[in-house]
């Protein structure tokens, strides 16, 4: 039996009286990669928000590594890496000074953060560019730095949300890559995203989300099984045979 | 200990934003400098016109007193052998002559001292001098506050005269004011050469010389009103700052490292004060190296109050970013209210020179109190202890608006 590294109990949050998330639970084990898919406004950004502890869930428990989020945030925080679904970069500041500034905020010294940065540059295949400024990057680059700013202070548990949004072939399997590579090491990830294959070959379980909750959760094979001939149907099919076709937001 | 570490991050990471970014240095560094220049230059010529200070002394004592001995020695003889910047003393013989001008306003006003003022010095007890001027005389009235009060505390440290209450005269100048710092030298160097004289122990001197206030340096009062405005300009700037960093996101992502939120809202004041405080050193040291300012009696004072702008003006930065919702609207709000405050608030010119009502209004903007404060010390030779109310109301000027910024504070946009 593998353990939960991440543990998740009914979690419900609401803006302005409106349901974001409404009673969520969901486990991930150490190792895993869970995917976290849903139409636009399901939920998924909010839900990783109140895992990264930057938005306080109205109630409901959660755990990461045997923490609590509410008794303990900052064991929390320490163990976890978040690359968030909007491009929280410095652009006047190089990519070098970026990275370095969010390894020295891990509680990582000077002199680790820049090891760790230039090692996760060149994982980037962004070594040459370390002295550009974020402002001269095209999407691609300055997708890849938010995902290496999530990895600096080696986080355990990584929320990646949407890390491969609005880019190139080339740079998306980079980030695929790198992702992968890490799962091998033994990385815990929560992932979302829009891209139905992605998921297929990325994710070990996948949860569907629509309205703030859960419409399914299970491995990738398991979702097709639930509609027909698993080698037949795609993911994509599952989406929309589940959450229907009616456009959101 | 982890918490201080990040605010420390917080504010390199601010600095090195600032310095990243050129229009925010023009505008916080050289712009205010071109200003400065310039109107350094400008007021030069005001200055050099010749208006004289003068000075009207009264004493009530029956002839032989000290006081007679005192305006006896300052009066001036001839008229024509002063020099500029020297002020004219003249020595009204008839006191309640004197006191009927100044009601009929042919006399802006006079000090008189008061009938038993050797004895008072002699013995050793409290005595005050008197003050008599006409409040309608606004210019000269507001003026010679500034002038009063370094007087008193000179003879307040003296210990002389306990509770000393003064007002000086001016009639027409305004800032070649220096000449009553010599007054105010004078007055002590009579009183303790009488007193050796007549060997009395009991009442000692320092003669220790309390700062020459050149007031006739512009820079005194140009350098200190704009850098109060552009502390403010560069608050402005902060707060826009902010804005982005809540609107990209970066503020919150703070949130998921180690940084409490305590500690982002450390490292956002702390950020936007050392923006102020880089600016603030810039604009001194330019005043002193370049400008040959002088910073009068009190650095510390002048040190104190700087900070206490930078206080205020990042809390107000602070503020206002949590006010707005878009970068534009607070560059633009910033700029505006620190172009209203700071005419307002005696950063273009000398409030002395302002109407009453003028001067009241300055009362509610903290560069008014700033610019007091600086005056006080650099223009009227004022000590510490003449500028601690101006220290107080900035203060809570900046516990005020800091309030008001920890409490609407929040790190993402929505
Ligand atoms: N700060 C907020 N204030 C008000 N409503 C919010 C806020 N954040 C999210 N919402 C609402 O909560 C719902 C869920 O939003 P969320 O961003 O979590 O969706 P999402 O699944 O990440 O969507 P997307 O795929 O478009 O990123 C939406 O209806 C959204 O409008
Ligand atoms: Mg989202």
């Amino acid at each position: 039996m593998s353990e939960a590294f991440l543990a998740v109990k009914e979690i419900h949050k609401s803006f302005n009286g409106q349901k974001a998330v409404n009673g969520i639970s969901f486990t991930i084990d150490k190792g895993e990669i869970f995917g976290l898919l849903g139409p636009n406004g399901a939920g998924k950004t909010t839900v990783i928000r109140i895992l990264s502890t930057v938005l306080e869930a109205d109630a409901g428990d959660v755990t990461v590594g045997g923490y609590s989020l509410r008794k303990n945030p900052a064991a929390v925080r320490n163990l976890v890496g978040v690359c968030p679904q909007d491009l929280a970069l410095y652009e006047e500041l190089s990519a070098l000074d970026n990275l370095i500034f969010f390894g020295q905020l891990e509680g990582l010294s000077g002199r680790e953060a820049k090891s760790q940065a230039i090692s996760h540059l060149s994982l980037m295949g962004l070594t040459e560019r370390g002295k550009g400024k974020i402002s001269k990057f095209s999407g691609g680059m300055k997708r890849r730095i938010n995902l290496a700013i999530a990895l600096m202070g080696n986080p355990k548990l990584l929320f990646l949300d949407e890390p491969t949004v609005g880019i190139d072939p080339q740079s998306r399997n980079n980030i695929f890559e790198t992702i992968r590579s890490l799962r091998d090491k033994g990385m815990t990830v929560l992932y979302t995203t829009h891209y139905m294959e992605e998921a297929d070959r990325l994710c070990d379980r996948i949860a569907i989300m629509d309205g703030g909750k859960f419409v399914a959760m299970d491995t990738p094979q398991g979702l097709k099984r639930q509609i027909g001939d698993p080698d037949k149907v795609t993911l994509e099919d599952v989406f929309l045979k589940l959450t229907g076709r009616s456009l959101r937001d | 200990m982890q918490q201080l570490r990040n605010i420390w991050l917080l504010t390199i990471k601010d600095l090195k934003l600032f310095a990243a970014d050129r229009g925010a240095l023009f505008f916080a560094i050289i712009f205010p400098m071109l200003f400065v220049v310039l109107f350094n230059y400008m007021m030069t010529g005001v200055m050099g016109e010749d208006s004289r200070l003068e000075i009207n002394l009264a004493t009530q004592e029956p002839a032989g007193g000290i006081s007679y001995q005192i305006i006896a020695a300052m009066e001036t003889k001839d008229a024509t052998t002063l020099k500029p910047g020297e002020p004219k003393i003249t020595w009204l013989r008839d006191y309640e002559q004197a006191k009927q001008d100044v009601e009929d306003k042919k006399l802006s006003g006079f000090i008189a001292f008061p009938e038993d003022f050797s004895e008072a010095v002699m013995m050793g007890y409290g005595t005050s001098l008197e003050v008599i001027f006409n409040p309608n005389n606004m210019e000269a009235t507001a003026a010679l506050e500034g002038v009063a009060q370094s007087i008193a505390s000179e003879l307040g440290a003296s210990r002389v005269v306990n509770d000393t209450v003064i007002s000086l005269l001016v009639e027409k100048d305004l800032f070649s004011t220096g000449a009553a710092e010599d007054l105010g030298q004078e007055i002590q160097a009579l009183l303790a050469r009488q007193a050796t004289a007549a060997g009395n122990e009991m009442i000692t001197f320092s003669t220790q010389t309390v700062g020459e206030v050149k007031a006739e340096n512009p820079a005194n009062f140009v350098i200190p009103g704009y850098l109060v405005m552009f502390v403010f300009f560069t608050a402005a700037f902060s707060a826009s700052q902010l804005v982005k960093e809540r609107q990209n996101h970066t503020l919150e992502r703070l949130l998921s490292s180690s940084a409490t939120r305590n500690a982002v809202l450390g490292g956002v004041f702390c950020g936007t004060a050392a923006k102020s405080l880089v600016q603030i050193t810039i604009f001194w040291l330019v005043g002193i190296i370049f400008f040959k300012m002088n910073m009068g009696t009190s650095p510390l004072a002048v040190i104190l109050i700087s900070i206490l702008m930078i206080l205020v003006s990042s809390a107000f930065g602070v503020m206002l970013a949590t006010m707005v919702k878009t970068e534009r609207s607070a560059s633009s709000i910033g700029v505006i209210t620190s172009l209203i405050l700071a005419p307002l608030g005696g950063c273009w010119w000398p409030l002395f020179i302002t109407p009453k009502w003028m001067q009241f209004i300055a009362k509610i903007t903290p560069h008014g109190w700033a610019t007091t404060g600086f005056n006080k010390l650099l223009v009227f030779g004022g000590d510490f202890a003449s500028v601690i109310p101006e220290m107080l109301v900035l203060l809570a000027f900046a516990i005020v608006f800091g309030l008001i910024a920890v409490l609407r504070f929040k790190t993402n946009a929505d």
